[in-house]
């Protein structure tokens, strides 16, 4: 019976858990697509801070006695006395042992001491040795010097004689060039004089006044008149000439035309040539005017022969002139034996430039211009 | 009778001022550790016991590879003079061993010394300028000195030191000068050792001749000496009752009269007579000197005419057992007979 009530009332426990539960809010169902997981939110570790229950408890002892000092300890007496004495020697004989001890001090002492000394006398060896050697050092460093300088001097000196030798002939050099340039100079201007006075005389400097006077002067005014005497006397002819052909054109207007003229002409030209050479060959009349032509004179007219040579011969002198233009070509004189039949003569047309009233060697009408300016 | 009972007491010490030695290859780096404690005592107890041991050149060279160098050095700027004064003296003991020079010039132990050139205490100066000297015996030591640039400084110390101090000074400068004299000679030295010639004691006229000598080496040097008209006191020492200044000074003039300069100053000043004196001394040094001294002024026309007349003491020196005099009056006799 009771096992049953107890049944029954694990059953209503049970029941009533279960009826507690569902009332009891739970969580929500998981919305879809998730799903619920169990996490820990407490610390996972815990700090066990468990307080050990601590209680205070005393105890006491008693206060210490002094510990007694320990009583002596005299053992007790046991076995026979015996007593002994050390007299005096028997132990030990200070002396000899005390000796080597006093050896080892005094050995060392001086071992001590005959080291120092010995060090200082090496050192004093040392020194010695090391002046000795600075001793002949010095003097071989003092050697070494005198020697160098000695050498020096003496190449100084050598230097010395040298340049002085040097300018020695130089000078020497010079002085030699001095004596022959001047030698040379003096013998090149020896003859200088004279040649100078020669070269001078010889170029005409050393004139006669008289002399230069009369050529200068009086002779070109020698020579003019002559010119102007032969001039006019050629004038004179001229006009002659002119008057003649005309007079016999006159005539011969009358009478046949020959023979008569051919001489004439070549008179004419005969006398005249040796005046003109001599005229070329003289001095230069002054202004450079020249007698007509002969030539010109005769230019309408072809003639051929000796006058036609001296027609040539003119052509030439005149050419030497600078008159060749006067001339026309193929114009020759009339030559003694021939009878040709004459070109009738007519004016030559006027050279030089057209229109001009400048008095030029040629006349209004083509004759040539006449000294005597008679127009 | 002795006890047997161990003493409470520590065994006296021999010399209490010196700290107790360490036994075999301890004592030296316990020493040295010593050195660089804070304890004024304890260093000044290892200065006196390293005194000790430096005489010892095993112990000096094992100082020195051990770096007890740069603990002394430190304690050379030490504030306590016995420190200082301890310090130079174990520097000077050690400078007296080629190691110890060897390792003074490593250690660049002369710029810290030079420190110490105006310290108040004589002593330690004196210690001081041994130590110079001692270095200054080895060419190589000269050369340091000199390189340190000291010698301005030595040769101004000359003028302002007591005597032994001066003469120690001298003695570094004579070796210093023959390495190089251009600072010395920049800074005076002539004037002042031609001051130390007149003085009254011996050492310093034979060693301020010795330097001398060292300073009229370079060319300048003779110019100086000319200029400061040292040579006639250099001729009056010829007749001094000192055979070292005798023989100093004869070699001062031998140099000084290489320069044409030079030579004319010494006729001037008639240093032939005494030179001629000296030849018959019995002290080799100074026979040399002299032999020399007259060689060099028989270059000059005026000593070859005064010298002609001597050629026979000549002739007496060149039967000499010594090499070098022999050398020596055989070229003096050929340069005198010489004709151009």
């Amino acid at each position: 019976m009771e096992m049953q009530r107890q049944q029954e009332v694990k059953r209503k426990a049970l029941a009533r858990k279960r009826a507690q539960e569902q009332l009891r809010p739970q969580t929500p169902e998981p919305v879809r697509g998730r799903k619920h997981v169990d996490v820990q939110t407490e610390l996972y570790l815990e700090e066990i801070a468990d307080r050990i229950i601590e209680v205070d408890m005393e105890c006491q002892t008693d206060g210490f006695l002094d510990r007694p000092p320990t009583p002596l300890f005299i053992p007790a007496k046991s076995g026979t006395d015996v007593a002994t004495q050390i007299l005096q020697g028997e132990l030990f004989d200070f002396d000899l042992e005390v000796k080597p001890m006093l050896e080892v001090l005094v050995g060392k002492t001086i071992e001590q001491a005959l080291l120092e000394v010995m060090e200082e006398e090496e050192l004093a060896n040392l020194r010695a040795g090391q002046y000795a050697y600075e001793e002949i050092r010095n003097i071989e460093l003092a050697e070494v010097q005198r020697l160098e300088e000695q050498e020096r001097r003496h190449r100084e000196e050598k230097e010395r004689r040298k340049q002085q030798q040097w300018e020695i002939i130089h000078k020497h050099n010079e002085t030699s060039q001095k004596i022959s340039a001047r030698a040379f100079a003096q013998r090149y201007l020896a003859d200088l004089l004279p040649s100078v006075f020669g070269s001078l005389r010889d170029s005409g400097y050393f004139y006669d006044p008289i002399e230069r006077d009369i050529e200068l002067g009086f002779l070109p005014w020698v020579m003019n008149e002559v010119e102007k005497t032969m001039e006019y006397s050629m004038v004179g002819r001229t006009v002659l000439d002119m008057l003649i052909p005309e007079v016999v054109e006159k005539e011969a207007g009358h009478v046949r035309p020959e023979g008569g003229q051919a001489l004439v002409p070549e008179i004419r030209g005969r006398a005249r040539r040796p005046g003109r050479r001599e005229r070329s060959a003289g001095l230069r009349l002054p202004g450079g005017r020249r007698g007509p032509g002969p030539a010109a004179v005769f230019r309408g007219r072809a003639v051929p022969g000796e006058a036609a040579a001296g027609g040539r011969r003119a052509r030439g002198a005149h050419r030497a002139d600078g008159d060749e233009e006067v001339l026309g070509e193929g114009r020759t004189l009339p030559t003694a034996g021939g009878r040709r039949a004459v070109k009738p003569w007519r004016p030559r047309e006027r050279r030089g430039p057209p229109g001009t009233r400048a008095r030029g060697p040629w006349g209004p009408a083509g004759y040539p211009r006449l000294l005597c300016n008679c127009e | 009778m002795a006890s047997a009972r161990i003493s409470m007491y520590l065994p006296p010490d021999v010399n209490p001022t010196q700290a107790p030695i360490a036994y075999g290859c301890r004592a030296l780096p316990k020493l040295n550790k010593e050195l660089q404690s804070e304890h004024l005592l304890t260093r000044q107890k290892a200065l006196v016991a390293l005194c000790d041991l430096m005489h010892d050149p095993e112990y000096v060279y094992e100082a020195i590879n051990i770096g007890c160098l740069e603990s002394l050095k430190a304690l050379l700027k030490d504030s306590d003079d016995v420190v200082r004064i301890k310090t130079t003296e174990v520097l000077y003991i050690m400078a007296t061993h080629n190691v110890g020079r060897n390792g003074f010039l490593e250690c660049d132990v002369i710029p810290a010394l030079s420190s110490l050139l105006n310290d108040p205490h004589p002593v330690c100066r004196m210690n001081l300028h041994q130590a110079y000297k001692h270095l200054a015996e080895l060419p190589a030591g000269a050369q340091g000195i000199v390189f340190s640039g000291l010698i301005p400084a030595l040769v101004w110390k000359v003028q302002r030191e007591e005597e032994d101090i001066q003469e120690l000074i001298l003695d570094t400068l004579a070796p210093c000068l023959q390495v190089d004299a251009t600072e010395a000679l920049s800074s005076h030295a002539v004037p002042f050792l031609k001051q130390k010639l007149l003085s009254t004691n011996d050492d310093i006229r034979s060693k301020a001749a010795r330097a001398l000598i060292a300073i009229s080496i370079p060319l300048e040097g003779k110019d100086q000496v000319c200029q400061y008209d040292v040579i006639p006191i250099l001729v009056h020492l010829l007749k001094d009752k000192e055979e070292e200044v005798q023989a100093n000074a004869a070699g001062a003039l031998m140099y000084t009269a290489v320069t044409t300069e030079g030579k004319y100053a010494a006729l001037d000043a008639e240093a032939i007579p005494p030179l001629l004196a000296l030849l018959s001394s019995p002290k080799s040094k100074v026979r040399l000197n002299a032999a020399k001294a007259l060689t060099m002024l028989a270059e000059a026309p005026e000593g070859r005419r005064y010298l002609q007349s001597h050629v026979h003491a000549f002739r007496v020196l060149e039967v000499e057992h010594n090499e070098a005099i022999q050398r020596a009056a055989q070229i003096a006799i050929s340069v005198i007979e010489w004709k151009p």
